[in-house]
C-alpha cells in the first residue's frame, strides 16, 4: 500500500506527540519543582520507577487509573527522599538528584526483574467529536490516549497557578529570593516540599505512560535517557509549562522520525539514528544557552540549586 | 517545650568528617538490608557471606583489586573535573571510549608490535580518545557556559550506541557466532597481570594517575589556579586566570583517565571489546569522588569500599540471582545517606528548652 505525503506526516505526527508526552510530563515536573529552587536530577530513576509502578498495577489489577495513580503515588514517596535529603538536610542538589536517579534505577531493575516477558494492553485512543475531524491536525492532536489529554489539561493547570494565582507567585517567590519570603512569613520549606513532591508525581506519571502506551511491557531501563531530556527540556522551555509542551513535542518529533526512518530501513545504520535525539539535545541546549547569555537577562530561578539557610549568608 | 535543633559546631574536625561518613554508610547498609529483606534475603546471611568470602578470602581479596581498577580511573576522573566545581557525568562514556580507541590499536597493530611498544600505544591512544570525547562538553561548557552535567550525561547514551555499532557491525569477530564481540586481543596487546592472580597493570596505572594528579594540584602552578578557581571563580577572573582554558584542559584529563579506566577493562579483563564490559564503572566514579571530598589520594580508599559494595553485589548475584540492579540500589542509598549525613559535620544535634 503507498502512503502519501500527508498520510505519512499525519503518521509522524501521532507518534511524536505519544513520544512527546512522556518527556511533557516529567519536564513539567522539573519545571514545578524548579521554579521553587529545588533542582531534579533524578528524574530518570523516577520516571524508571513511575514506570514500573504502573505496569506491575496495571498487570496485576487491570485498572489503568489506579496504576497511573499509583506511579504518581510511589515517585511522589521516593522523590521525598530527595527533598529531605536536600531541602532539610541541605545536602547538594545535585548529588542527591544523582542518587535518586541511582537509587530509581536500582529499585525499577530489582522488582522488575522478575517481570520481564509479561505483556499489558495499551490504551486506547480516544477521538474527541468535532476536533478530530480538523484535517492533519484533528487526527494528530485529538485522536490519542487519555493520557496524552491529561497532559493538555496540566499544561494549561500549572500555566494557571503559577502564573495567575498567588500561590503560583509565592512558589516563584520562594525560587528567586527565598530570604526575603521568610522575612515575610511565608515557609520556604514547605513550598519546597509541595513542589518537589508534586514535581516528582508528574515524572513518575510521565514513567508510567512508557508501559501503558509506548512499550506495554517492562524491561530494565525502560526509559533509556528519555528522563534526562526532559532535564535538559526544563533549560529548553525556559522554566515555562507553554513552551515545556512546544520543546517535548519538538523532541517527540525527532524520536518519531528516527523510528520513522528505522522501520523504513534506510541505508543508516539503526545505531547511528539512536543517537540523533541525544545529539539533538545537546545541539539545542548550546543554542538555547548562547542566546540567553545574548539576551542578558537570565529567567533561571535565582536560587535555583541553593540550599536556603535561614538567618544565614551562603 | 523541649526542641531538637541545629547548632553550628565551632570547630570541626576531618576526623568528625570520616567518623559521620563510616556512620553513614553504616546506616546506608542497614536501610540496604531493608530491600534485601523484600526480596526474600536475609540481609545478615547476606553480609555475613560477604565478609567470608569476600574479605576473609584470598580469591574475593582479588575480585577486590581487580574491580577496584576502574574506580580509581574514573573516581580520580571526576574528582579532578569537581576541583574547578565541574561534573563530569560522562566518565562512563569516555571510558568506552577510551575502550573503542584501545581497542581499534590493539585490533590494528597487536599482531605486529610487541608488548613494551604496544601498552604504551594503547594507554595514550585511551587517553586522547577519552579526552576528546570529554572535549566537547568542555568546549560547550567553557566558551558558551553549557550545563555540562546534561551534555556529558547524554554523550554516554551516544558513546553506548557508538560500541552497538562497531560490535554488531564492523568489528564483529567472524568466529565468534554472531555474538556481538570483536576477535580477542594478541598476547602483546594484553596488560600484563602480577604474578597467577587477575590483578593486571590498570592497578599500577590507576595508582600512579592519582599520585600525578595529587601532585599537579598541590605542587604546580597550574594546580594552585585549579584550586583557587574551584574556590572562588571571581578571585581567579580578578588574578588573570585563563578560567576558559583551565576549564577546557581540565575537563580533558578526567575524560582521559576515564578513557584509561575503559583501556583496563578491554584489555585486562576481557581481551577484547564487548558489550555491557562496563557496569555503571563510570557513574560509580561520581560516588567515590564524592565520598572521597574529591581529595585524590582519599579516592583511593573510596574506590576500594566501591569495589567491595561491587564484589559483594555479584557474590549475591550468584547466590541469590539477584539482578546487578540491587548494587545501583546499593549505590543510591549509600549516596543519600552519605550526603544527608553532611550536615551534622557542620551542626549538632542540640535539645533546647524552650517557654515554659
Amino acid at each position: 500500500m503507498e502512503i502519501t505525503g500527508i498520510e505519512w506526516f499525519v503518521l509522524i505526527g501521532i507518534s511524536a506527540i505519544k513520544m512527546g508526552t512522556p518527556l511533557l510530563f516529567g519536564t513539567l515536573g522539573g519545571v514545578i519543582s524548579e521554579r521553587s529552587g529545588v533542582i531534579n536530577l533524578g528524574m530518570e530513576g523516577l520516571m524508571l520507577v513511575g514506570a514500573l509502578t504502573a505496569f506491575v498495577v496495571d498487570l496485576r489489577f487491570g485498572s489503568k487509573i489506579t496504576a497511573v495513580c499509583m506511579a504518581a503515588l510511589v515517585a511522589g514517596l521516593v522523590t521525598t527522599i530527595h527533598a529531605v535529603v536536600s531541602i532539610t538536610l541541605r545536602a547538594n542538589q545535585i548529588a542527591s538528584g544523582l542518587a535518586l536517579t541511582l537509587f530509581g534505577t536500582g529499585l525499577s531493575g530489582l522488582f522488575g526483574d522478575r517481570l520481564i516477558g509479561e505483556t499489558v494492553v495499551s490504551l486506547n485512543n480516544i477521538p474527541i467529536p468535532g476536533f478530530s475531524a480538523i484535517p492533519i491536525l484533528g487526527p494528530i492532536f485529538f485522536n490519542q490516549d487519555i493520557m496524552v489529554y491529561f497532559s493538555y489539561f496540566c499544561v494549561v493547570l500549572i500555566w494557571f497557578v503559577l502564573f495567575k494565582t498567588t500561590l503560583g507567585l509565592n512558589i516563584r517567590s520562594v525560587g528567586e529570593a527565598p530570604e526575603v519570603c521568610d522575612a515575610i512569613g511565608l515557609s520556604v520549606a514547605k513550598y519546597r516540599y509541595a513542589c518537589v513532591i508534586v514535581g516528582g508525581m508528574l515524572i513518575g506519571v510521565a514513567g508510567a505512560y512508557f508501559p501503558m502506551v509506548l512499550t506495554s511491557f517492562w524491561v530494565d531501563n525502560l526509559t533509556a535517557g528519555r528522563g534526562w531530556i526532559a532535564v535538559a527540556l526544563v533549560i529548553f522551555a525556559f522554566w515555562h509549562p507553554g513552551k515545556a509542551l512546544l520543546g517535548a513535542y519538538l523532541f517527540g518529533a525527532a524520536i518519531a522520525l528516527q523510528l520513522g526512518l528505522q522501520t523504513m530501513g534506510i541505508a543508516v545504520p539503526s545505531y547511528f539514528l539512536e543517537m540523533f535525539p541525544y545529539i539533538l539535545t545537546i545541539a539545542v541546549l548550546t543554542a538555547v544557552t548562547i542566546r540567553n547569555q545574548k539576551s542578558g537577562a537570565s529567567v533561571m530561578p535565582a536560587s535555583l540549586g541553593l540550599a536556603f539557610f535561614r538567618g544565614e549568608k551562603h | 517545650m523541649i526542641y531538637l535543633t541545629l547548632e553550628k559546631r565551632l570547630n570541626f574536625s576531618t576526623w568528625t568528617r570520616i567518623g559521620i561518613s563510616i556512620a553513614a554508610v553504616g546506616i546506608a547498609l542497614i536501610i540496604g538490608g531493608i530491600f534485601l529483606f523484600a526480596v526474600g534475603v536475609n540481609p545478615l546471611t547476606a553480609y555475613g557471606m560477604v565478609w567470608n568470602q569476600v574479605f576473609m578470602d584470598y580469591w574475593g581479596w582479588q575480585d577486590l583489586m581487580v574491580k577496584m581498577i576502574p574506580f580509581l580511573l574514573t573516581g580520580i576522573a571526576v574528582a579532578v573535573a569537581a576541583q574547578m566545581k565541574i561534573w563530569n557525568i560522562g566518565a562512563e562514556g569516555q571510558l568506552y571510549l577510551g575502550a573503542v580507541a584501545a581497542t581499534w590499536t590493539a585490533l590494528q597493530w597487536g599482531d605486529a608490535l610487541s608488548g613494551w611498544v604496544m601498552i604504551p600505544v594503547m594507554i595514550l591512544a585511551a587517553m586522547f580518545s577519552g579526552a576528546m570525547w570529554a572535549a566537547v562538553p568542555g568546549f560547550l561548557r567553557a566558551q558558551f557556559g553549557v550545563n555540562e552535567i546534561i551534555t556529558t550525561l547524554l554523550l554516554n547514551y551516544v558513546a553506548i550506541s557508538w560500541v552497538d555499532y562497531l560490535l554488531y557491525g564492523p568489528w564483529r569477530d567472524p568466529g565468534s557466532n554472531n555474538f556481538p564481540v570483536t576477535r580477542e586481543f594478541s598476547e602483546s596487546a594484553q596488560l600484563p597481570l602480577f604474578g597467577d592472580s587477575s590483578v593486571h597493570l590498570g592497578l599500577i596505572l590507576g595508582l600512579v594517575a592519582i599520585l600525578i594528579v595529587y601532585f599537579i594540584l598541590e605542587k604546580t602552578k597550574i594546580g594552585y589556579q585549579i584550586r583557587v578557581a574551584g574556590d572562588n571563580l571571581f578571585a581567579a577572573q580578578y588574578s588573570g586566570f585563563n578560567i576558559k582554558w583551565l576549564t577546557l584542559a581540565i575537563v580533558m584529563v578526567s575524560g582521559a583517565l576515564a578513557g584509561i579506566a575503559g583501556m583496563g577493562e578491554v584489555a585486562g579483563i576481557h581481551f577484547r571489546l564487548k558489550q555491557n564490559f562496563s557496569i555503571n564503572y563510570g557513574y560509580t566514579g561520581i560516588i567515590v569522588a564524592w565520598l572521597a571530598r574529591n581529595h585524590p589520594l582519599a579516592v583511593i580508599v573510596t574506590a576500594f569500599f566501591m569495589a567491595s559494595v561491587f564484589v559483594g553485589g555479584e557474590l549475591m548475584q550468584l547466590e541469590f540471582r539477584l539482578p546487578i540492579a540491587m548494587v545501583y540500589l546499593f549505590e543510591g542509598i549509600i549516596l543519600f545517606s552519605v550526603l544527608g549525613s553532611e550536615i551534622f559535620a557542620e551542626y549538632k544535634l542540640k535539645f533546647k528548652k524552650v517557654g515554659n
